[in-house]
């Protein structure tokens, strides 16, 4: 027993004392599993060819990326030099010093004029409106909607819904319409479905979804600076959005109480439903004729807006940020210098990135590049995202819970729900000392 | 009991050649015990101390000592008690199912059926997929729009996994599915164990199907059916992967799926592990009432 | 069995054998399906109705082993005539394979090294946890053992703990001993797990061997190791057989520790097979091939083994 815990230590120590490796011209960047992934790989690669630093994507599957991270981080591990990670993860992961503070960095390069203001606001800064950065916002996300043009462009259906609402069928410019477009469409009898929406509550993927109605009809869930939940979260403009998408749910194709992007595509892909919200960056699946039957007829749309003329859409996507227990962060700042360079970034997007770059974004050229990126750019100039503190997953736990069964089996309603989730969430503020 | 008196006292030699007893048993014994205690030991300290801690693995901040807190929030939280009486139900079907079905299956094949061994290990498939690939896999079956289990069954639109009634059913049809064929394979190597001259006497007396079945068969082949059920019985209650994959109804919220949810999304290490070790206490009584039984089954 | 079968038996043993293909389509239609769907083209995994017969392609196994990216072109002609017939699935499936920009060389998707990886672990530790349960189960089975019940609770009970939790410590003691990220490291881990039902299974089958065979043994001359060696072992290779095949199927598909104990050296294939949705649309092909492909090992060794997990405990017909 003795012996054993003898070897433990002196294998802790022979690793303490294994002082760090010589400079390597080596760079590690994790992220996780998925076609953003080669690219940014591909997009390194001319770094290493301008400048001889190897630089290695190394990925891991979107359902564990999160975890791998963190313990990778609990562990002080320096196998990671960089690290895209989530939005939510800002606040846990700079209170606890795993990343390296970028602030410097962000004013010397003006980062935040070069890049859109959105994503400056919710991939690099913690806490909210502190002017504190730690991450450079490295592949922008947010949901936008796909569409079948066949069906809206039908002219019978376009004279029967014309009939039905007393207005032409065209993209939806407000919530109103999508859900009427969605009731239109929604024909269990012949098989097609009105529209496809994100109801998984494992994680982050019902609530990323309410959001796009929440924040459009002028709802939000709280003050992001105050932690002030009480007349935000549940007032009336959040718990009309809830409602809008309880309705959206009603037209949803049958089982549809466990999806998220993968579902929601293959809904369009299976001729299933009329409308689907996605992230943009699982698009590119939807304008390739290999993978999608219905490519030639597939449109797209960014999200609509609310009453009130509200337009938001929920934050996906990343920011680079360089990890504390880096043995290489030089190498990793002259890495982020290189890609914040106006050619990387109009290159990233030529790869097939989706950069952050307000000048690229902005570019006639980027904007016709795709069907979809002309919703994509009007989307990142008004994105909005959940809580980045560092207890956000139980945020998100408490609101999955109240949330879900309200959505999914209609229980409650949209009041007595927001009101619980209100007292979860002030109760977990004042948890963590946030609010008295 | 019987076996203790053939039970050889190493100390004895009974051999007289060679090793002795003695130290043919050490030598047997505490290898595999040394490793299971140094392997143990301090994953299972770790946790006991970080249970009474408010310790967050994704922070550096330090622990704090918080006493029992962590085991009187999670007794009282109405959550949990439900994350238990769903799992209690889930074991209790998935288990009692698969037994049903595997020894059910075992007793069919005890019997001289042409290509018996084809049939074995073409039955022993479901077990040996990953958890995660038959997650996906029945998550495929069980579509309304495009599966196969609606198609060929005839349900057209039936909802397994959206239906909150009925998602839990589904979920352990899955593990009943899976599993079935462990305790098959175990019934079946017990089951070929019976001595033919217990039958052959029970002919004689002219017993009944149902007194040979609950007389002989089945005392005789208990021992092994019991390691089964309480290796299945330990394992229901740790199911994720597959139930994870299949739904997160709150229905089907088991309490490996809290446990994982607590442990790893919002990085609650403290309370996660004075959870796991309410599960542990929980899973140690249900197993030691099991092995109680296992030992007067094998008394008999 | 009686000789004479009278009527009812007769049709007893028909309803048994309609029984038994009964069981076989309802157990074995979803192996069917994955098995059928590895070798389908991706357009047909999802088809309403279900699509069963079909031209089957080798296109999901090409992806399998290839890292690969959206075609947002049309790939040209000339490129696409002189691609690989492997390459040119991929092309048609709106795919490219990633390629090494200086070199040209194709990107595996790492595939191959993980299904060697778990092999090595599997194989390994599967050996060294029957052997072990093996001797301490005859161990605990032969010998009068102070505290016999408690060190075989014990030994129980290290199988009962949710994985989740010790998952933490596990991965910070393996980092300080330095196993992360080794095939020993999981080899321990693994050849831990399965000690303990080696352990149990293995005693319920030694405990019911007749001390006769080994007493007779030993006064014929033997020690009591080679007694162990030449009659006991013969005697459990059932056991011995079921318990390796369990093993085997725990070490083969585990999932949560594989991904959490490795990251570049010693990864397995169980966390690869599901994350095939990087394009954001499921691909069924390429999941159910990489599932057939990690069933087959499994799949013949146990059909190898197959003789001896059915021989029953043929001491048994002698037992009083």
């Amino acid at each position: 027993m003795q012996r054993q815990l003898y070897r433990l230590m002196a294998g802790v120590a022979a690793i303490a004392l294994s002082a760090p490796a010589a400079m390597s011209q080596e760079l590690t960047i994790f992220w996780a599993e998925w076609d953003p992934a080669n690219y940014l790989q591909e997009l390194v690669n001319e770094y290493e060819a301008e400048t001889g630093v190897t630089v290695t994507v190394e990925t891991t599957p979107w359902q564990d990326f999160q975890t791998k991270a963190f313990t990778e981080f609990n562990a002080r591990g320096s196998a990671y030099d960089m690290i895209v990670g989530d939005s939510q993860w800002l606040g846990a992961a700079s209170e606890a010093g795993h990343y390296v503070d970028l602030t410097e960095f962000f004013n010397t390069h003006k980062l935040g004029e070069i890049m859109a203001p959105a994503t400056v606001k919710y991939y690099a800064e913690y806490p909210g409106n502190s002017g504190k950065y730690w991450a450079v916002p490295a592949e922008g996300d947010a949901v936008g909607w796909s569409y079948r043009k066949d069906w809206f462009e039908d002219p019978a259906e376009m004279a029967a819904f014309k009939e039905k609402y007393g207005y032409d069928l065209a993209v939806p410019e407000t919530w109103a319409q999508l859900i009427d477009i969605a009731e239109f469409f929604h024909r269990p009898d012949q098989n097609r479905y009105g529209i496809a929406i994100y109801t998984d509550n494992s994680y982050d993927g019902l609530i990323m979804g309410v959001e796009n109605a929440l924040f459009s009809y002028g709802g939000n869930l709280g003050d992001y600076s105050t932690y002030q939940v009480d007349g935000i979260l549940n007032s009336d403009a959040s718990i009309a959005g809830l409602e809008a998408y309880r309705k959206l749910y009603g037209f949803t194709p049958p089982g549809w109480s466990k999806t998220f992007f993968v579902e929601n595509n293959q809904a369009i892909t299976e001729g299933l439903a009329a409308m689907s919200m996605n992230y943009f960056a699982f698009f590119p699946a939807l304008v390739n004729p290999a993978t999608n039957p219905n490519a030639e007829v597939t449109g797209f749309f960014a999200n609509p807006k609310g009453p009130n003329g509200d337009q938001f859409a929920a934050l996906g996507g990343q920011g680079i940020s360089i990890v504390s227990y880096s043995e290489n962060q030089e190498e990793a700042f002259k890495f982020l210098e290189w890609f914040i360079k106006e050619e990387t970034q109009k290159r990233w997007a030529e790869l097939g990135g989706y950069t952050a770059h307000a000048a690229t974004l902005e570019s006639e050229e980027f904007r016709k590049a795709t069907p979809y990126n002309e919703a994509f750019y009007q989307t990142m100039f008004m994105v909005k995202d959940f809580w980045a503190v560092p207890e956000y997953a139980e945020l998100l736990t408490a609101a999955n819970a109240r949330i879900y069964p309200y959505i999914v089996g209609g229980e409650g309603t949209a009041k007595e729900v927001l009101d619980a989730l209100t007292a979860d969430w002030n109760e977990t503020f004042k948890k963590y000392g946030r609010i008295q | 009991m019987a076996d203790v008196m053939t039970r050889l006292e190493p100390n004895t030699r009974a051999a007289a050649r060679g090793l002795s007893d003695l130290s043919i048993r050490n030598l047997f014994i505490i290898p595999t015990i040394a490793f299971l205690i140094v392997f143990n030991v301090f994953p299972l300290l770790y946790s006991l101390y970080t249970a009474f801690t408010d310790y967050r693995a994704s922070t550096s901040a330090p622990a704090n000592w918080i006493g029992l807190a962590n085991f009187r929030d999670l007794l009282s939280d109405p959550f949990i008690w439900r994350n238990f009486t769903i799992t209690a139900k889930y074991v209790i079907i998935s288990v009692t199912g698969q037994v049903l079905v595997g020894f059910g299956l075992a007793m069919l094949l005890n019997r001289p059926i042409p290509l018996k061994g084809l049939i074995t290990t073409l039955l022993l498939l479901p077990m040996m997929l990953s958890p995660a690939v038959v997650g996906l896999f029945w998550k495929l079956l069980y579509d309304p729009s495009f599966g196969i289990i609606n198609y060929f069954l005839g349900l057209g639109k039936f909802e397994w996994l959206a239906d909150p009634q009925v998602a839990l059913y589904a979920v352990a049809i899955v593990d009943i599915w899976m599993w079935s064929p462990f305790v098959m394979l175990l019934s079946l190597a017990g089951l070929s164990a019976v001595p033919k001259h217990l039958y052959e006497a029970a002919e004689i007396d002219r017993a009944g199907p149902f007194y040979t079945f609950f007389r002989i068969t089945l005392p005789l082949v208990a021992p092994i059916l019991m390691i089964a059920i309480i290796f299945r019985t330990m394992e229901a209650f740790k199911t994720f992967d597959h139930a994870y994959i299949l739904s997160t109804q709150p229905t089907t919220e088991l309490i490996a799926i809290r446990l994982y949810k607590m442990a790893f999304l919002e990085w609650q290490t403290g309370m996660s592990s004075a959870f796991a070790y309410i599960v542990l206490i929980v899973v140690v009584a249900i197993t030691n009432i099991y092995v109680k039984y296992l030992n007067k089954a094998k008394a008999r | 069995m009686a000789e004479v079968k009278t009527k009812g038996e007769v049709i007893f043993n028909r309803a048994a054998v309609i029984a038994v293909i009964v069981a076989l389509v309802v157990m074995l239609t979803p192996i069917f399906w994955i098995a059928a769907t590895a070798f389908k083209p991706r357009n047909l995994a999802t088809t309403v109705p279900p699509t069963v017969f079909f031209e089957p392609t080798l296109s999901p196994f090409a992806k399998l082993f290839t890292k690969r990216s959206q075609l947002r072109e049309p790939v040209e002609q000339e490129v696409y005539d002189n691609a690989a017939w492997w390459e040119k699935l991929i092309y048609d499936g709106g795919e490219q394979v990633v390629r090494n920009r200086k070199s040209g060389e194709v990107t595996s998707s790492g595939f191959g090294n993980r299904y060697m990886n778990s092999l090595i672990v599997s194989v390994i530790s599967t050996l060294l946890a029957v052997s072990m349960g093996t001797i301490t189960a005859y161990g605990f089975s032969r010998f009068r053992v102070p505290g016999e019940q408690d060190w075989l609770f014990f030994i129980l009970s290290t199988r009962m703990l949710p994985p989740v939790v010790v998952a933490i410590p596990m991965f910070l003691m393996y980092r300080a001993v330095g196993l992360h990220d080794t095939h020993i490291g999981l080899i321990i881990l693994y050849t831990a797990f399965n000690l303990s039902f080696a352990v149990w299974i293995m005693k319920g089958f030694i405990d019911e061997i007749p001390r006769e065979y080994e007493e007779a043994a030993l006064v014929d001359g033997y020690t009591r190791l080679q007694a162990f060696w030449k009659i006991v072992l013969p005697e459990a290779l059932t056991g011995i057989a079921a318990t390796a095949v369990f093993c085997f199927i725990t070490a083969w598909n585990e999932y949560a520790f594989a991904l959490m104990m490795t990251s570049k050296n010693a990864q397995t294939a169980p966390p690869y097979i599901p994350s095939q949705v990087g394009s954001g649309l499921s691909d069924w092909t390429v999941i159910a091939s990489g599932a057939f492909l990690f069933l087959l090992p499994v799949a013949v060794f146990t059909f190898l083994l197959r003789n001896h997990l059915l021989r029953g405990m043929s001491f048994g017909a002698i037992r009083k």
